[in-house]
């Protein structure tokens, strides 16, 4: 019972990480309706940002989350203006292919700069547990489950309840009628790409602790939220967080019972499954097949 | 006067073939005198990457399907052959068809269900299948060698006799290149080349013309996979070991990044491509160990700076844009067509919701051969929905419809079309890459059977079948006055130039129904004339016509019969004179600005 309730946690904590991992992802597949294929090396080149800061700054990794996620939407832009505006008039399968490479990029750099060797990032808070009655539970995953709420409701306020979220919906829903209503279209999908990498930026410091990273690691990130995304709904928001968060849970269950090769290969024939009996995913679309 | 257009036309330019054989003749020099053993490696591997890429160009290039696929079954074809050879002893004879037929018998397997997929999705399901097949091999134990993987795959023997690695292996590996290369040519030098240029150019272009787009997709998937799997086979025999590295996502990426780079339509790209991407790291040494890196640079740098890779960039300078292939039109042979009975169409309570709106509720059309029915009403009345079920470009929520006869309610756009119940578009659907003499030829062609793998390989597409069939091509866009457009693109028409061509291409198909939908929207006054004249000789022939237009004037004039919409109801139906006084329609077009009731 304890074991299991830890599972959970464990799960959870996964989940709420490919939850910032698969935000970033559905956000600007909404904003330019076209896969953002980086989305992974961008997590990893955060987790990267966040160790190396560590170096210089001895610091607690939510004081240095902040500055890695400002560096990250600095690095979003600069994707944005690489690998999407170029390609405005262009079908959203060239947008596909230059993320490829941004990623091929981030990837092989990261390998340059920091070997293929093993790399963490500094814990939220201190490292050790809290206890809860017989549970004992980590404290990174308690604070990662935390912050990744925050972030997901901050995203989910901003996007709802501000002029400047409703602004970006509305670019994301029909962008020949934002610019319209004078809405600046072009600064809304640069900052969308922004936004996706700062999320990607903290998803990568979360993870970097509790799961070390190597700088291939974003096409298994980038592969996660390709499929919360598909099982959430294409363009879904919520789908997105929630599709990662069953995504973790099997994960986690699965590798607990069996070993984390099966839990992979399970799901990823769960996905060939659910892509085979329903074409358009398990919950529908919600942006439309621009992709 | 097909010699003159061949001439003229779609024969390899004299330039093309010598630099074909000039560019061979060095390779060739340059293998059996400079190269040192090592560089002799080099050129060989970059054989079976050439390989690789030419069989991507089917499904990314061709079909403009984003298969992420293609490197998994370059390693299926080099783990079956190092499984077999070095594990089992097969020789290369059993070892190569093996490795061929195991990645496209898997191709085959999961294509059904993956083709249907949008792009995204397609793109992801491929992805998935090559992690499952990546966790096979790292997880397959003694078979096929964990991750360590299999070394000492033997050299190539056939019959006791072993072909010596250095220069003779590289020979067989670039023969066979050639033999791909040739086979590839020949399946899209042709109209069917055309059809993947529609195909990926617009889909419902694609439907419209009849195009069995499943079964285009399926050809290129497999042939994609059956290329892979010989390159791989090929580049385990070069290198003599293969491990899970064969599988991993930087072989994918670099395949993708030699073909866009390349060109991923053109077999010149499949080698520019490939041997400029596997020498690079060669002749820049600083790059050694960075190849990802530079792959990862050159391909966005392509991407953005020239899509159709260095390939078309050379094809564009080395040819100033030539002079139109002029076929002398041909008048398509006779159509009048026997036992058809008294109706070409009899539809039955056709009804349409979208959402919570009834765009169309329970209507009734006819036609019989060598009738004209204008089909008029405001915007929004349900006109083109009616179009658009007819022609299973939607489904009806209920309703029945058949041509002839034939119930057509559980065939899809495409069959229907072949069926001979084609139509036009409002806004037109061309594909914008082909000029419009090709795509009005690939129509012909559909209609004639001559486009596909078949086709190709019987030599139906090309040749003198090909300019006879863009020679009535031609013809159909001269009796549309449009043969001034033949050579263009067809994403450079203007709207009413792009209906003409759409009229012509319909016309290509032979219909036996013809659904326009506002053919005369923005035409000029003689344009106008001309196309009702035609129309008029058409239906005289025994075609039947279904003509959506606004403007009375130009159709009132024509039409047997007119069936007025109104919010999806018809609010009436007769003689032209008739409806022109009809109380309702008049209230429909005019009536409702005031609000008052008819």
């Amino acid at each position: 019972m304890i074991t299991a309730a830890q599972l959970v946690l464990d799960g959870v904590a996964l989940g709420a990480a490919y939850a910032l991992v698969a935000l970033g992802f559905v956000l600007v597949l909404n904003a330019v309706g076209a896969v953002n294929f980086a989305q992974g090396d961008l997590v990893m080149a955060g987790g990267y940002g966040a160790a190396v800061l560590a170096g210089f700054l001895p610091l607690p990794g939510i004081v240095l989350l902040p500055v890695v996620m400002l560096l990250m939407a600095i690095l979003g832009l600069a994707v944005a203006a690489l690998a999407y505006f170029p390609l405005l008039r262009r079908p959203p399968s060239a947008v596909f292919i230059s993320t490829i490479a941004i990623g091929l990029l981030l990837q092989n750099g990261a390998l340059h700069l920091f070997g293929p060797g093993l790399r963490s990032a500094p814990p939220l808070w201190s490292g050790g547990q809290v206890t809860l009655g017989a549970l004992a539970l980590s404290r990174q995953s308690v604070a990662i489950i935390a912050v990744a709420a925050v972030l997901v409701l901050g995203q989910r306020l901003v996007f709802r309840h501000t002029r400047l979220g409703r602004q970006l919906r509305a670019t994301a829903a029909d962008r020949e009628m934002a610019a319209a209503l004078g809405i600046r279209v072009y600064g809304m999908i640069a900052l969308t790409f922004a936004i996706g990498a700062a999320l990607a930026g903290a998803a990568g410091t979360l993870l970097a602790n509790q799961f070390f990273l190597t700088p291939t690691e974003g096409g298994n990130l980038i592969l996660k939220a390709y499929i919360a995304v598909v099982i959430g709904g294409w363009g879904s928001i919520e789908g997105a967080v929630l599709g990662a968060l069953l995504i973790a849970l099997f994960e986690t269950v699965v590798a607990a019972a069996l070993s984390y090769t099966a839990a992979s290969a399970l799901l990823y024939g769960a996905t060939l499954a659910i892509l085979f009996l329903r074409p358009q995913g398990l919950l529908g679309e919600a942006a439309g097949r621009r992709a | 006067m097909t010699a003159a257009f061949l001439d003229t036309g779609h024969r390899p330019r004299r330039g093309a073939a010598a630099a074909w054989v000039i560019a061979a003749a060095l390779l060739a020099l340059y293998a059996i005198a400079f190269a040192s053993r090592y560089e002799l490696r080099v050129l060989t591997f970059a054989g079976t990457q050439v390989l690789l890429v030419l069989g991507y160009q089917f499904v990314f290039g061709h079909a403009g399907a984003l298969s992420l696929a293609q490197g998994a079954f370059y390693g299926i074809g080099a783990y079956v052959t190092a499984i077999l050879g070095a594990s089992y002893g097969w020789s290369f004879p059993l070892t190569f068809p093996l490795a061929i037929a195991a990645p496209t018998a898997l191709a085959a397997l999961v294509a059904a269900p993956v083709l249907r997929l949008s792009s995204h999705y397609f793109a992801l399901a491929t992805l998935g299948l090559a992690q499952v097949v990546l966790l096979a091999a790292v997880n397959g134990g003694e078979l096929t060698g964990g991750a360590l993987g299999i070394s000492g795959v033997p050299s190539i023997a056939v019959l006791g006799w072993t072909l010596p690695r250095g220069l003779p292996l590289a020979t067989l590996v670039w023969v066979v290149v050639a033999l791909g290369a040739w086979l590839s040519h020949r399946l899209t030098r042709g109209l069917s080349g055309g059809a993947y240029g529609v195909l990926r150019g617009d889909a419902m272009a694609a439907d419209a013309i009849g195009l069995d787009r499943p079964r285009l997709r399926f050809a290129a998937f497999l042939l994609s996979a059956g290329y892979a799997g010989a390159a791989g086979a090929l580049s385990a025999h070069t290198i003599g070991v293969v491990s899970s590295e064969a599988l991993e996502f930087p072989v994918m990426v670099t395949c993708l990044a030699m073909t866009v780079i390349g060109g991923s339509t053109r077999i010149a790209g499949a080698f520019l491509g490939a041997l400029l991407l596997v020498h690079l790291p060669e002749w820049l040494r600083f790059l050694q160990g960075y190849a990802l890196l530079a792959y990862g640079a050159a391909l966005l740098a392509a991407i953005i700076l020239a899509p159709e890779g260095i390939a078309g960039l050379l094809a564009r300078t080395a040819s100033r844009p030539r002079p139109p292939a002029r076929p002398a039109p041909l008048p398509l042979p006779s159509r009048r067509v026997a036992g058809w009975g008294d109706s070409v169409l009899e539809a039955r309570g056709l009804t349409k919701r979208f959402g919570g709106i009834l765009a169309l509720a329970a209507v009734d059309v006819t036609l019989a051969p060598g009738e004209l029915l204008g089909i008029i009403g405001p915007n929004g009345s349900g006109k083109t929905t009616l179009a658009n079920l007819l022609t299973g470009f939607a489904v009806a929520d209920a309703g029945t419809i058949r041509l002839a006869g034939r119930p057509l309610e559980d065939a899809d756009a495409a069959a229907i079309a072949r069926a001979g119940l084609v139509r036009s578009f409002q806004t037109p659907a061309l594909p914008p890459d082909l000029c419009a003499l090709e795509a009005v030829a690939v129509a012909r062609a559909s209609r004639l059977a001559c486009v596909g793998i078949g086709a190709a390989l019987a030599g139906r597409d090309a040749g003198e079948r090909r300019a006879q069939i863009e020679a009535e091509a031609l013809g159909l866009l001269s009796q549309l006055g449009a043969q001034g457009v033949a050579p263009r693109r067809c994403a450079e028409l203007s709207p009413a130039e792009a209906r003409l061509v759409e009229i012509a291409r319909a016309l290509a198909l032979e219909p036996r129904l013809l659904i326009l939908d506002e053919p005369a929207a923005g035409l000029g006054d003689g344009e106008r004339r001309d196309l009702a004249a035609l129309l008029t000789a058409l239906a005289h022939d025994g075609l039947a016509l279904m003509v959506i237009e606004h403007d009375m004037e130009f159709l009132l004039p024509i039409a047997d019969r007119v069936l007025a919409l109104d919010q999806g109801r018809v609010i009436a139906h007769g003689a032209p004179a008739e409806i022109r006084r009809h109380p309702a329609v008049i209230a429909a077009y005019f009536g409702r600005a005031e609000g008052d009731a008819p």
